[in-house]
């Protein structure tokens, strides 16, 4: 026991004075505001004279402006362009899907699978080939098509811009410092909130879709690139330029192929972010999986269900193929002969032939665009929906354990926390929030706090952006206390991280509004639900960052700790802990804007607050109101970013 | 070996034209018509009956899209959808595109009624026979509390895209009710049918022709014709004595675009002279979203069993 009690005095990371002087300051703040609340409950709600009301009536007038002037014969320049551009989108999307139902399944799945077969290997093409394989067999081979199609013109399209721009902010400190800022906005603002305004200038359908996804997968390209640029060794591109390379030269002969395995993770990144969108995209008229899962909720939820997992299917599919070819195409590790060459090339032969006769063979037997045969499909929705209707029936006993769980939850911990921040009065709200802001990050966060506060009252969503703020807080707490402890456990033993890899890839590809589905049936109180799916997609994230942030503590601290006599446990608490600190606050950072992406659209599910706003000014094209909310929403996103993310950015001085 | 690639792709194109010959020789004479499919049941029970009349008598290719109700007329102002066959009375919308920038026509009336109203079980009016109407309501809110709703009564909203005004009457009519929207319909169904299996009361947006209808037992709150504190969120202004509180009858109709309109397709007709009943809605809706049918195969079902009205809508 004596060197338990040394060991601490001993440890190297001294604790810094934010992490245990503030918070003490943190909870007087939170006080302060609880006794507001008491006080003044509900007697002082946003002044009517701070508000601009009749903004949002002037954003529909503005919005039936803008149709009439666009929907007659001869629309003007503006519309032409944008008309000119829904159109290319939609072409684009129209043309793949064509394309792969012209060449019948059996031919789109030789194409795929002879195409991963020649560059990323056998196990890989296994992979896609059983990919294809569950897309007939669950019977939704029509819509992962049209899922693809519009992934692949997505992912094209951003790597067409991302890639260009990323090179030029790998080689500029101006560029890059330029474009971060947007990339940040780009990131944290939840796609719902851009639906309204893409609508409005692209209309419905593919190419509005893919327009929302490119927004959300182009900053990843872009930032990935950049960084793979500047990856590259200072002295091997100077190296170059004193051999007299132009600058051309130097970026195609040296940057570009040094970089080549960030690029190629660049290009993995943007099909992951892509795919992640179709859900979404799903709600403006991109067709395929995405639509069925936003369709199935009310039709057929099994259904919904059914399509999240197919969409999982096709991400880790899409990520294993692109990360074997990214492998083994890597000319670094091959030193091809001629022999081996020539190899190749009739392997090529043979597999174009194969890929032709399959398509062949796929006309002849008239196999048509979409798998008609029977398929898995009716017999797994049955199982689905057994399930289901078990959760479903208040006669059963989970029934009896998940109903209270969800009134407990509701009852005693949303219903006050919401009380909470929407009914004190506003002053004390602003000037807490802000002081918290301040104690946490510094002053130019808590300045953007006010601001955002400011937009978001002004434009009268006061009340309904704390409501989903008071979720946001909530599902983000409920996520740190579960992945923190994770995490920390994923990093201390390498068979908890391999068992927990696949978990966290499902939870991260599953489309949110899957994760939803179930628990509108478990635990039918309308708030429940969202908060729930927040904590299980934003987790993965907080346990791979807090993983990687403790795993990366230096080992000789570690080691120098270990000899001092410290335990494991107090090595890990008292050294690797504090020193993960930045990962973990980035893991918070991470976390909440994942929190509140779901949380918005679990407003068509129920979460209320923002988020229905713009569910229902979508479904009902009330412009404004969908407009003024999406608003607030890019206002909070912005707040609690630069809230948690000031810190960690300072001292990084990166990203 | 130059040779041997050269043949492998030869023999692939040879075999893919070989085939495409054959799998393209049939002529269409309708196209394509793009049909737009909404989110509740009733809707997809008449955009499949549609689509196999069209595809089995007139040969059309047909498509679907799914756009909520109110964004879809921009859609056939764009002619990304053709058709719509089931609108639930959008004034604004259709003074806009119908009347005023004539991009989209209107095609008569689908031969639905629709209802929408206050519903609360049948078995909590045989205790509360005062619930026939509003007034009875008064004074009686906390009886439908929730977790949710703190102490008042739960009013459960319906699905945010549908055709609604229930915040504005509560507060209209002064009841303690706090309004609470648990989200797309499927969400609200599964509140209330868990509400109604325990037997406990619940007061909820709801709407008729449906076919959960024919399984749960439902009675309609009567909320006042007119009122002095409803003012009609449609929008129609007026003077206050025209305030309706009391959703309309919908007589339910149909759309088309100008351009699909005006294209000479037959499948036009069809549409325009497509009509039946709520009987005839609420059976294949019901084996569509009840049975779990495949759409295509509940539609085909009833079109073998009613060829006379589906030989009415081809003109023969």
């Amino acid at each position: 026991m004596a060197s338990v009690q040394a060991a601490p005095r001993l440890a190297v990371a001294a604790p810094r004075p934010w992490w245990r002087g503030r918070p003490g300051i943190v909870v007087g703040v939170v006080v302060g505001m609880l006794i507001a609340y008491f006080g003044w409950k509900n007697s002082v709600p946003w002044p009517g004279g701070l508000t601009w009301q009749s903004l949002s009536h002037d954003l529909d007038n503005f919005q039936t402006w803008l149709s009439d002037r666009r929907n007659v014969p001869h629309p003007s320049v503006f519309f032409v362009v944008f008309n000119g551009v829904a159109t290319f989108l939609d072409d684009i999307v129209g043309w793949l899907t064509s394309f792969f139902f012209k060449l019948t399944w059996v031919g789109t799945a030789a194409l795929g699978t002879a195409v991963v077969l020649r560059f990323g290997g056998r196990r890989a093409a296994l992979g896609t080939a059983a990919a294809f394989v569950s897309f007939a067999a669950l019977g939704v081979w029509e819509a992962s098509m049209r899922t693809f199609a519009l992934t692949f013109a997505s992912v094209a399209l951003s790597l067409a811009i991302g890639v260009p721009v990323g090179i030029a902010a790998g080689r500029s400190d101006r560029v890059q410092r330029a474009i971060t800022p947007v990339l940040d906005a780009m990131q944290i603002i939840p796609a719902f909130a851009y639906l309204m305004p893409i609508v409005l200038l692209l209309s419905v359908g593919p190419g509005a879709a893919v327009a929302t996804t490119l927004i959300y997968s182009i900053p990843p390209a872009i930032r990935i690139t950049a960084l793979g640029i500047r990856s590259v060794p200072t002295n091997t591109v100077e190296a170059a330029e004193a051999f007299g390379a132009t600058k051309l030269q130097t970026l195609l002969k040296v940057q570009l192929p040094l970089a080549r395995r960030l690029v190629l993770l660049a290009v993995n990144q943007t099909i992951l972010f892509a795919l992640s969108m179709v859900v979404i995209a799903g709600l403006i008229g991109g067709q395929g999986l995405g639509d069925v899962v936003t369709n199935g909720l009310y039709s057929d939820p099994a259904l919904a269900i059914l399509a999240g997992f197919t969409i999982v299917i096709m991400a880790i599919a899409l990520d294993r193929a692109t990360e074997a070819m990214a492998i083994r195409t890597d000319p670094a590790h091959r030193h091809l002969t001629a022999e081996h060459k020539r190899a190749l090339r009739i392997y090529t032969a043979a597999l174009t032939a194969l890929v032709g006769l399959a398509i062949g063979l796929g006309l002849a037997l008239h196999a048509g665009s979409s798998w008609s045969r029977k398929t898995a499909q009716d017999w797994l929705l049955a199982r689905i929906q057994s399930v289901l209707d078990y959760v479903q029936n208040p006669s059963t006993f989970i029934f009896h354990i998940t109903n209270p769980v969800g009134d407990f939850i509701v009852r005693w911990g949303l219903t006050p926390l919401d009380n909470f921040f929407v009914q004190t009065p506003w002053p004390a709200m602003v000037f807490g929030l802000a002081l918290i802001a301040f104690l946490i990050s510094g002053l130019r966060p808590a300045v953007t706090t006010v601001a955002m506060l400011a937009i978001v009252g002004v434009s009268n969503e006061w009340t309904q952006a704390m409501d989903t703020l008071s979720q946001v807080l909530v599902a983000t707490a409920l996520t740190l206390l579960v992945g923190i402890p994770l995490g920390i456990w994923a990093a201390e033993s390498n068979r908890v991280q391999k068992t927990m890899r696949p978990v966290l890839d499902v939870l991260q590809t599953l489309p949110q509004l899957v994760y939803i589905i179930p628990f509108i049936y478990l635990m039918p109180v309308s708030i429940v639900p969202g908060v729930i799916a927040a904590v299980l997609y934003a987790s993965p994230v907080v346990i791979r960052l807090v993983d990687a942030g403790v795993r990366e503590v230096s080992p000789n601290t570690v080691e120098a700790a270990g000899a001092f006599g410290a335990t494991r446990l107090q090595v890990l608490a008292k050294v690797k802990v504090p020193l993960a600190r930045d990962a973990i606050m980035l893991g918070v950072n991470q976390g909440l804007i994942m929190v509140l992406a779901v949380v918005v659209i679990g407003g068509l599910v129920g979460s209320g607050g923002l988020g229905y706003d713009v569910a229902q000014g979508l479904g009902r094209g009330l412009f404004g109101q969908g407009v003024l909310a999406s608003l607030a929403i890019l206002c909070l996103g912005i707040a609690l970013d630069r809230v948690t993310r000031g810190r960690v950015r300072r001292r990084e001085g990166i990203v | 070996m130059r040779r041997a690639s050269a043949a492998g792709v030869l023999l692939a194109v040879v075999a893919a034209l070989v085939a495409a010959g054959g799998a393209g020789a049939k002529a269409r004479a309708c196209g394509t018509v793009t049909i737009n499919e909404q989110a509740w049941a009733g809707s997809t029970a008449n955009t499949y009956v549609v689509k196999n009349v069209l595809e089995k008598n007139l040969g059309c290719k047909v498509n679907i899209t799914k756009i909520t109700e109110v964004p879809v007329y921009q859609a056939m102002a764009d002619g990304k959808t053709d058709a719509i066959l089931e609108d639930w009375g959008h004034i604004p919308q259709q003074k806009q595109y119908v009347t005023k920038q004539h991009t989209v026509v209107y095609a008569g009336k689908n031969g639905v009624t629709g209802v929408i109203g206050w519903y609360i079980p049948t078995y909590l009016m045989k205790q509360h026979p005062e619930f026939k109407t509003w007034k009875g309501l008064k004074g009686e809110e906390t009886l439908f509390k929730s977790p949710e709703s703190g102490s008042q009564g739960m009013f459960l909203g319906g699905d945010p895209s549908y055709q609604q005004k229930d915040q504005t009457l509560i507060k209209a009519l002064h009841l303690n009710f706090k309004f609470v929207s648990v989200g797309a319909e499927p969400a609200q169904v599964a509140r209330w049918e868990q509400l109604y299996k325990q037997h406990k009361p619940v007061i909820f947006y709801w709407y008729d022709p449906q076919y959960l209808n024919a399984t749960y037992q439902l009675s309609q709150v009567q909320l006042p014709a007119r009122f002095k504190g409803c003012l009609d969120d449609e929008k129609q202004g007026g003077p206050p004595a025209k305030y309706a509180c009391a959703y309309p009858t919908y007589v339910l109709t149909k759309f088309m675009s100008k351009k699909f309109a005006t294209s000479g397709s037959p499948a036009v007709t069809v549409i325009k002279n497509f009509s039946w009943s709520n009987a005839d809605q609420n059976y294949v809706a019901g084996l569509i979203a009840g049975n779990h049918m495949d759409p295509d195969k509940a539609a085909q079902q009833w079109i073998a069993k009613n060829k006379a009205k589906v030989n009415a809508w081809l003109g023969k």
